[in-house]
């Protein structure tokens, strides 16, 4: 913006009208305005230099490169070139951690349901919203270790209070999570839920207390129930926040690691835990093969972007920036 | 949970039986439509409520457990009145526990020493870093600053995971891994995050550009209206900020587990996870105990500060 203007400028008299004190200034001030801004603006951008651009140069490099342990000694160049991508996609086991990471990734479509609904009704008027929503964001400041380790005692399939619960109600209910994959993959979708929906529950508060009052009304006074006026009034409205919430929240998912490390250092029954961050970091410290790890992190960032492209795509059918 | 979709048809059903009285008398309508809204009000405190307390309730076993004998702990039947009392003794072995006796600290209290020595220095100078940044790009005029700033939004799009392995041989091969292990928790973070100018960002924006102005022409330079200007205007922000980044640094897993090798080097939620093995799920007391330990300091700063977090973590999204 300001490059065009102080271009019209010089070219075009009658601009001068529009900016009176910029050709003023334009001598000596403003380069120390440009230099100040440079080198203020540049502290992150350089800590991204150092600390993203080279190694993501190298784990490019890594990704074709066949090493010998944590080093770049006697590394050679795979053979043939696409080697370790070879070898990740013909792993059983890759697959096996994308498909675990896909499935905890429905924890994400879970978390943002039930908080809407919960933000819906928070929305309107309750008395004691700011206690509720204090409570609900309790999880959010938790570490991974402690929730964890919490729900794990609830459920412990000996003592666990839950577990004795549901085994009284029906003893198939119980969740054997320490030998079923299954019930290992319920338990950390379970608690992925619960940490999570604190955040999204507060963002969606937010974008609800800022939709149209008097939309809503209208729509109600023209005879439209709960239901639809939710449907056709309010979800279009916030329909960016909760696209927000799905883009980042996926991007989260599918480098998922915390709950099911935590749950199981071994990966859980039947390696149900591995997730592909999991095997990537399987791959480093007990195979400490960086090159297949490289590949497959560059494989993971394509799915990524996969996801997120197909998401942005899809978004144009039901997210509007109207309002 | 089951209970609350139950909840939420009662208010659907409600309407449509309503169509069949259309032509009633409009008072009773009114009526009608009153006693709705009620029942209607009572169905959604009803499933608040219910959501508060399937939050609470993991905290309040943990709580409960945390003081009982070991022996109780493992019992099948969860009792709120424990047989033989309540006791201090899971709270007095967490926080004098040392492995083999190798450490100088008990475990715990050398965890929370490192956390705090390990996020302190990246949360201020990563603030300062970032909002210095964000003022750059919100009040000052430079060439590049369109473009730098886009380079950084376009940072934020890049998968952590794809820099794990690279970032560990870096440190590796420069034998950091060894004689500093804490390097990549602490350093990095003292540039700032793309995250943290962003929002940075917008709050400055706000700040009217007739206060800089004004002390421009006072004679004040661009880093004296950043100090004297900019950040008392910014403390609510800086704040909520500085808070949500400590608590994120405080709660680090990941990172610790790949840089932090040695039991003393260890933050407090890898010390958590060392005591939970080695107590082997024998005495869940202690487990409990040392969590209550190491979630208290976070949830007191959050009781406190509640709405830094709340507030900063909406306003972040708002525009997103």
């Amino acid at each position: 913006m300001n490059e065009k203007h102080s271009v019209s400028l010089v070219n075009d008299v009658t601009g001068e009208a529009l900016f009176p004190v910029t050709p003023k200034k334009r001598k000596k001030p403003i380069n120390k305005e440009a230099i100040a801004g440079t080198i203020f603006a540049s502290g992150p951008l350089l800590g991204f230099i150092i600390f993203g651009v080279i190694p993501l140069c190298l784990a490019f490099a890594m990704a074709f490169l066949k090493m010998k342990g944590f080093s770049f000694k006697g590394a050679k160049l795979a053979d043939p070139i696409f080697d370790n991508f070879k070898t990740v996609v013909q792993d059983n086991k890759f697959w096996e951690s994308i498909v675990n990471t896909l499935i905890f990734g429905i924890s994400t479509l879970i978390c943002l349901v039930l908080s809407l609904a919960i933000a819906y009704l928070l929305s309107k008027e309750i008395k004691g919203r700011k206690t509720f929503r204090m409570i609900y964001f309790i999880p959010y400041v938790c570490s991974a270790v402690a929730v964890v380790l919490m729900w794990g005692y609830i459920f412990n399939t000996e003592y666990g209070i839950l577990n004795m619960f549901l085994k009284k109600l029906n003893p198939e209910w119980q969740l054997r999570w320490t030998e079923d994959a299954t019930d290992f993959r319920i338990l950390v979708i379970f608690i992925s839920v619960w940490g999570g929906m604190g955040y999204s529950i507060v963002l969606f508060t937010a974008a609800l207390t800022n939709v149209n009052r008097s939309t809503v009304e209208a729509a109600t006074i023209d005879g439209a129930g709960p239901f639809r006026v939710f449907w056709n009034v309010v979800f279009p409205a916030i329909s960016p926040t909760t696209f927000f919430l799905l883009v980042t929240g996926l991007i989260g998912a599918l480098q998922s690691f915390a709950t099911s490390n935590i749950l199981d250092k071994n990966g859980g029954p039947d390696s149900s835990g591995i997730t592909i961050v999991f095997y990537l970091y399987n791959k480093i410290f007990d195979e400490m093969n960086m090159g297949v790890a490289s590949a497959s992190a560059w494989i993971l960032s394509l799915l990524i972007l996969i996801i997120t492209i197909f998401n942005f795509v899809g978004s144009k059918k039901w997210v509007s920036y109207d309002q | 949970m089951i209970s609350n979709n139950k909840n939420s048809n009662i208010e659907e059903i409600i309407p449509t039986n309503e169509v069949d009285n259309l032509f009633e008398d409009t008072h009773d309508i009114a009526k009608r439509s009153k006693r709705r809204s009620i029942i209607g009000k009572v169905v959604i405190y009803a499933i608040l409520v219910l959501y508060a307390m399937f939050i609470i309730f993991p905290f309040s076993i943990v709580i409960i457990t945390s003081i009982k004998t070991w022996i109780e702990s493992r019992n099948q039947i969860f009792t709120i009145f424990p047989k033989d009392g309540y006791t201090l003794e899971g709270y007095k072995e967490v926080l004098k526990y040392d492995i083999f006796e190798t450490l100088e600290l008990p475990i715990m209290i050398q965890g929370f020493l490192n956390t705090l020595v390990y996020v302190i220095p990246p949360t201020f100078m990563g603030l300062f870093v970032s909002t210095l940044s964000a003022y750059a790009f919100a009040k000052l005029r430079f060439k590049a600053s369109k473009f730098m700033y886009a380079v950084l939004l376009a940072t934020m799009m890049i998968p952590g995971t794809i820099t794990i392995a690279p970032q560990y041989l870096v440190y590796d091969t420069l034998r950091l891994t060894k004689n500093f292990p804490a390097f990549p928790l602490i350093i990095p973070g003292m540039f700032g995050s793309a995250a943290c100018v962003f929002f940075m960002r917008q709050f400055i924006s706000g700040i009217p550009d007739s206060v800089v102005e004004a002390a421009k022409i006072d004679g004040v330079g661009y880093f004296g209206i950043f100090i004297k200007i900019i950040i008392p205007l910014s403390v609510p922000a800086l704040i909520a900020q500085g808070l949500l980044g400590f608590i994120g640094g405080y709660n680090d897993y990941f990172g610790p587990l790949i840089y932090l090798k040695d039991a003393e080097k260890f933050n407090l939620q890898l010390a958590l996870q060392l005591l939970e093995g080695a107590y082997n799920k024998q005495r869940p007391s202690y487990v409990m105990a040392a969590t209550v330990v190491a979630l208290a300091p976070t949830l007191i700063i959050y009781f406190i500060a509640q709405e830094f977090f709340i507030e900063g973590i909406a306003a972040s999204g708002i525009k997103g």
